[in-house]
């Protein structure tokens, strides 16, 4: 019966139900949205991150990340291979051999990182071969060929063919220079890395570097990306206490800590405009009821309860509501869905966003069911809650007030 | 008096500094010298020639092991090429690389062209002497680009020969130590014959790196040919 009512008085007053309607579907749908957004950009940043180079997981020496010297090397990485080949959950598992060098071509001569990579399954775990501009990427057996990042080779003034000096230190600390050919040339977008970075097959550059079996460190991709830091720690105790195993969490903290950031600042924000919201639906509800009250004093009079009065009352704001949600959620999600397949693009904004190490600008959305029923589901109760003192306020008058309220 | 004292004290900081460069490079000088390099994994040597001309060119060679023979260095005032026979070319030391180690050291190529111009990028005040040894604080001088915070010189009277030099960052922590031993008759002079690096830092806390003096001849006419571009690689042979 209550249910019949409050339809029937939502219809009667037209204005107020559609107003209400409109006022909680668009916040529901900002909410919605606004979430979805920030979910998709944090994950889309953090992808971009971790898939340029750095990896899901690291496996290094265990003070390697402290002080990443000669002496913390992976000197057994054949071992690190063996212990993790049937560890569940790794998809591929590659080492690098990372040097910090310096480059030579003509009269120019720039300092550089020279890494050796198994060109097969670095191809897998970071984005070096889908950055290929020019010539061709490394294999296996290439000896001294090397894929360039697009900056160090303009600062090199070289090209695919040309030659390339390196000097630097062996494992041994011994000397070691060679000449390369480039081969192929990178650029992830990345400036930092495409002006530093350079590769070469790591059985060559072992050779040339006395580090055969050596390893500055191991990366892994997860079979599940979003197990990283289970995985990693799965990896840590199979090796022991002589390596440690770094998920993205850890290796990349400065970025993980600006997405924190980012995620408090943005619910603050919603924070505040959701006690606008609130008050405004307070204020508004209680005008509506109190233009009403006439209406209810006369229910009351002719014997309606105060409990009845309140349960139609309540009745007519969580349908409101209810319709409110479901419409906002329906435009919220779509949004979100419509922007996960065509990401928003801040063209312009290249710059900005490389000083955060981001080598991108599109941001897709997220769109995750569950997330949108939760943000549902809170403004539902948000939206029911705004209306509960206006009620009560009105229950309170005694029949003969009410009706000859004005 | 024409000057209070604190002055003349400064001044007479400035003027031991100068006295101990002058011990230690000549006007000219031309080293044999080994060094040792021992880290936590391994110990090995490398011997070289080196020719230089007051604190302002020098020129090294590395003649072991056999397989960096003919390496080259060439430093002229604040500028470092080197020469690799591998790869035939010179190279020209970056001012990025310059803090980076040279050849694996605990030198950085920093050290090879700064550590003689100590009187003219820091200012000198004698902290403590005794009878036998003068402690010198230098600061650096504002405008100069150094990388240290503080040097603390121990000089040992009356010779004025260095005897170790701490190197404080500018947080004032306490980076290395270097350390000059075993003052022997060398050449004309009194020379400390074995320099002893001692990073303090927690990455290479326990490496050293050791300079063993083998021969030196002092105030010797040399040929202006080694410093020069070309003689990186026509005395690489």
């Amino acid at each position: 019966m209550f249910f019949k009512i409050a339809v029937r008085n939502i219809r009667a007053y037209k204005k107020r139900s559609i107003i209400t309607v409109i006022l909680l579907a668009c916040t529901t749908a900002l909410l919605v949205f606004a979430t979805a957004y920030m979910d998709g950009s944090h994950e889309r940043m953090i992808r971009s991150s971790v898939e340029i180079y750095p990896g899901y997981v690291q496996i290094t020496h265990r003070d390697f990340r402290d002080s990443p010297s000669l002496e913390n090397l992976i000197f057994d990485a054949g071992q690190v291979t063996a212990a993790l080949a049937d560890l569940p959950g790794i998809a591929v598992l590659t080492p690098r051999y990372e040097s910090f060098v310096l480059f030579a071509a003509g009269n120019k001569a720039v300092g550089g990182m020279l890494t050796g990579i198994d060109p097969a399954k670095e191809g897998r775990v970071s984005r070096l071969w889908e950055s290929r501009k020019q010539g061709e990427y490394l294999e296996e057996t290439d000896s001294a060929l090397v894929y360039m990042g697009s900056e160090l080779a303009r600062r090199l003034k070289v090209g695919v063919n040309d030659e390339v000096a390196f000097v630097g230190t062996g494992a041994d600390y011994s000397f070691s220079a060679d000449t390369l050919r480039v081969k192929g040339i990178f650029r992830t977008g990345l400036f930092d890395f495409d002006n530093r970075a350079a590769f070469v097959a790591k059985s060559y550059l072992d050779r040339v570097m006395g580090a055969e079996n050596y390893a500055t460190h191991f990366i892994v991709l997860p079979a599940r990306p979003e197990e990283a830091a289970e995985l990693a720690a799965a990896i840590g105790e199979r090796l022991g206490p002589e390596y440690e195993a770094a998920s993205w969490r850890q290796t990349m903290a400065g970025l993980v800590q600006a997405m924190r950031v980012d995620t408090i600042f943005g619910y603050i924000t919603l924070g505040i405009i959701f006690i606008v919201i609130f008050f405004v639906v307070m204020i508004y509800t209680m005008l509506a009821v109190s233009a009403r009250l006439r209406e209810i004093g006369i229910l009351r009079a002719v014997g309606t309860e105060p409990g009845q009065v309140w349960r139609m009352l309540v009745m007519e704001s969580v349908l409101l509501a209810l319709v409110s949600v479901v419409a906002g959620g329906l435009i919220g999600g779509s949004l979100a869905y419509y922007f996960k397949l065509h990401p928003i693009v801040f063209s312009g904004f290249e710059e900005q966003f490389k000083q955060y190490g981001l080598a991108m600008t599109d941001m897709p959305t997220a769109f995750a069911p569950l997330v949108i029923v939760r943000d549902m589901a809170l403004m539902f109760v948000l939206s029911v809650a705004a209306t509960l003192y206006p009620i009560h306020k009105v229950n309170g008058y005694r029949p003969i007030e009410a009706m000859h309220h004005v | 008096m024409v000057f209070p004292p604190r002055l003349a004290r400064a001044d007479e900081a400035a003027e031991i500094i100068k006295k101990v460069e002058d011990n230690l490079n000549g006007r000219s000088a031309v080293l044999k010298i080994a060094m040792i390099i021992k880290t936590s994994r391994a110990t090995r040597t490398m011997k070289m020639e080196s020719f230089s001309v007051g604190s302002e060119k020098s020129f090294i060679k590395i003649t072991y092991p056999g397989k960096d023979y003919g390496i080259t260095f060439l430093k002229i005032n604040d500028a470092m090429w080197q020469y690799v026979p591998r790869i035939e070319k010179i190279i020209k030391i970056p001012a990025s690389m310059m803090l980076q180690s040279w050849m694996g050291t605990d030198f950085s190529n920093d050290d090879l062209v700064r550590e003689s111009s100590i009187s003219r990028d820091y200012t000198a005040k004698i902290l403590s002497q005794s009878d036998t040894a003068y402690e010198i604080e230098l600061l650096p001088q504002p405008e100069a680009a150094v990388v240290w915070g503080k040097l603390v010189m121990g000089v040992a009277k009356p010779e004025l020969l260095p005897q170790s030099v701490r190197y404080y960052d500018e947080e004032g922590v306490l980076v290395r130590i270097l350390e000059y031993t075993e003052v022997k008759r060398l050449g004309d002079r009194l020379y400390p014959s074995r320099w002893v690096m001692l990073p303090q830092d927690k990455e290479k806390y326990g490496n050293q790196t050791i300079i063993e003096i083998t021969e030196a001849t002092f105030d010797v006419e040399i040929d202006e040919e080694y410093f020069s571009k070309r003689a990186l690689q026509r005395f690489s042979e």
